[in-house]
């Protein structure tokens, strides 16, 4: 009960923070550009997680971790 | 006013009569967005040292913008895979014959080498489509659909994700969920875990195919922090359930005292494995969580993009990842970007080099390298430039070295002297081109 209550108290802290932080819409010059973007280039960060997927132990995080592939 | 003068006006007139009551003019949505399609295409190169796998590989991903922000993106890859990958036997300092994976041949490999399996090859063909809508004024749907096809593996999934957006759209929430149903058929039939390797033509340990069902969820933030400063992170959840194991794996049987396989013999007149292999066998469930984090930072210019991520399983893996890229452009449409990747993991619970004959046998085991301790570096250089018509064009060159190594206690007798986890040393070349 303790730890919910503290989780909540977190997590309204946290989600009150986010409120404050932030820019306007008309200062989003920068934030707009393509190599802002999360993801800059989709099928190159496609190649990476197969080929990750394929040699490692791990797979996903930004994205799905999915099948998809017989070679792990 | 001359009567030419007088026609011309009563044309402007009607046509903006016309205009007033919405006849003969196109639709607003029309007007303010263009349906137009965008590609994004590349050429892969990926291949490992000392005859290891080689991927040829083509995508595209063609994305077509409807009206109202509404997106359909279809995606097309295929790889033609040759090489090959080691079969988890350890060296000898006796040439070793293997059964091949079909049951209908053999391999010998050479005294002091590491056990690889050359009938590995395949192409594959993976197709996705997706579907993204605006729902309101500050949330974003999107769903999807994926297929992939290769000589022994079958993949169908589907996916779904809502994210919403806050306070002034500085913060998004996002949460997705996907499944994926996949079926192996492996070349002459999946082997019975923990059996040996057979004589060939002896096919009485292969069974048919087997399934495998992927579960996954992904919660994350994305928050815009300052003007060039934008940061996300995810939690993820993966659960696999199903045929987990790789048909084609073995584990070496070996002396307890000496460290050697164990060798066999044969049916006369038959060929077949040399020595004692034994197929083998991971849980048929594994539960992964993830964390991830990732900053994008615009410097004058330059942008630094930054990722970590941690992972844990059931299976007693954890890992770290470092990405970081770094983007310099140079002149007014090119840019360079370097790119450093750090990975390490710790090993399955049931990772093992060897099943020493001394011991009760293990319910799982795997000799698998990718299930083993060991750290990975990438280092690359991105190219990047725009052409006349205003298209992007970029190359991309990395190396990628994974360095492995075995707990000591699971070194028995000879097998000290050995390297039984040789480096792996890949290059990526990428091309791509977005028109």
């Amino acid at each position: 009960m303790k730890r919910t209550a503290g989780l909540a108290a977190v997590t309204t802290l946290l989600c009150a923070g986010c409120s404050a932080m932030g820019i306007e819409p008309w200062e989003r010059d920068i934030l707009a550009k393509d190599e802002m973007q999360l993801t800059t280039d989709e099928i190159e960060a496609a190649t990476d997680d197969h080929i990750y997927f394929s040699k490692e132990a791990s797979s996903g995080g930004r994205g799905f971790g999915g099948g998809g592939c017989g070679c792990n | 006013m001359n009567r030419k003068d007088s026609r011309s006006i009563s044309a402007t007139l009607a046509a903006a009569t016309c205009s007033l009551l919405g006849a003969g003019i196109p639709a607003p949505v029309d007007a303010q967005e263009e349906p137009a399609w965008d590609f994004n295409t590349s050429l892969l190169y990926y291949g490992e040292d000392d005859d290891r796998v080689k991927d040829y590989s083509v995508s595209a991903i063609a994305r077509r913008m409807f009206v109202d922000d509404r997106f359909l993106t279809i995606g097309l890859t295929v790889d033609v895979l040759t090489g090959a990958t080691p079969s988890g036997a350890i060296k000898q300092d006796v040439p070793q014959t293997f059964t091949r994976p079909s049951g209908d041949g053999a391999y010998t490999v050479a005294a002091g080498e590491l056990p690889l399996d050359d009938t590995f090859k395949d192409t594959r063909a993976a197709f996705t489509v997706g579907w993204q809508q605006p729902v309101g004024e500050t949330s974003l749907i999107n769903i999807g659909a994926s297929a992939s096809r290769e000589y022994d593996y079958t993949h169908i999934g589907l996916n779904a994700k809502f994210a919403r957006d806050f306070n002034r759209r500085n913060t998004t929430v996002s949460a997705g969920i996907a499944l994926s149903m996949d079926n192996l058929d492996p070349v002459g039939g999946a082997p019975t875990a923990l059996t040996p390797m057979r004589d060939v033509g002896d096919k009485s340990n292969r069974r048919g195919d087997e399934d495998k069902d992927v579960f996954d969820i992904v919660v994350g933030v994305t928050q815009v922090l300052s003007r060039n400063l934008v940061v996300q992170a995810n939690y993820s959840y993966s659960n696999s359930d199903g045929y987990l194991t790789d048909p084609y794996k073995v584990l070496s049987l070996v002396d307890g005292t000496t460290g050697d396989t164990l060798s066999r013999v044969p049916t006369p007149g038959v060929d077949g494995p040399s020595h004692q292999f034994l197929f083998e066998n991971r849980p048929d469930d594994r539960t992964k969580h993830s964390l991830y984090g990732q900053a994008k930072y615009y410097m004058n210019g330059k942008v630094l993009d930054a990722s970590y991520r941690f992972m844990t399983d059931d299976w007693e893996i954890d890992s770290h990842t470092v990405d970081l890229r770094y983007r310099i452009p140079f002149g007014a449409d090119r840019y360079f970007e370097p790119h450093l990747r750090f990975y390490t993991q710790t090993e399955a619970e049931f990772y093992r080099l060897s099943i020493s004959d001394s011991q009760p046998l293990p319910s799982f085991a795997s000799a698998d390298y990718r299930l083993g301790d060991f750290d990975a570096i990438t280092l690359g250089m991105k190219y990047g430039w725009k052409t006349r018509d205003d298209n992007e064009m970029s190359v991309r060159v990395e190396g990628y070295r994974q360095t492995g190594s075995i707990p000591g206690s699971q070194i028995i007798g000879s097998q000290a002297t050995r390297d039984n986890y040789p480096d792996l040393n890949a290059i990526i070349v990428q091309f791509g081109y977005r028109f």
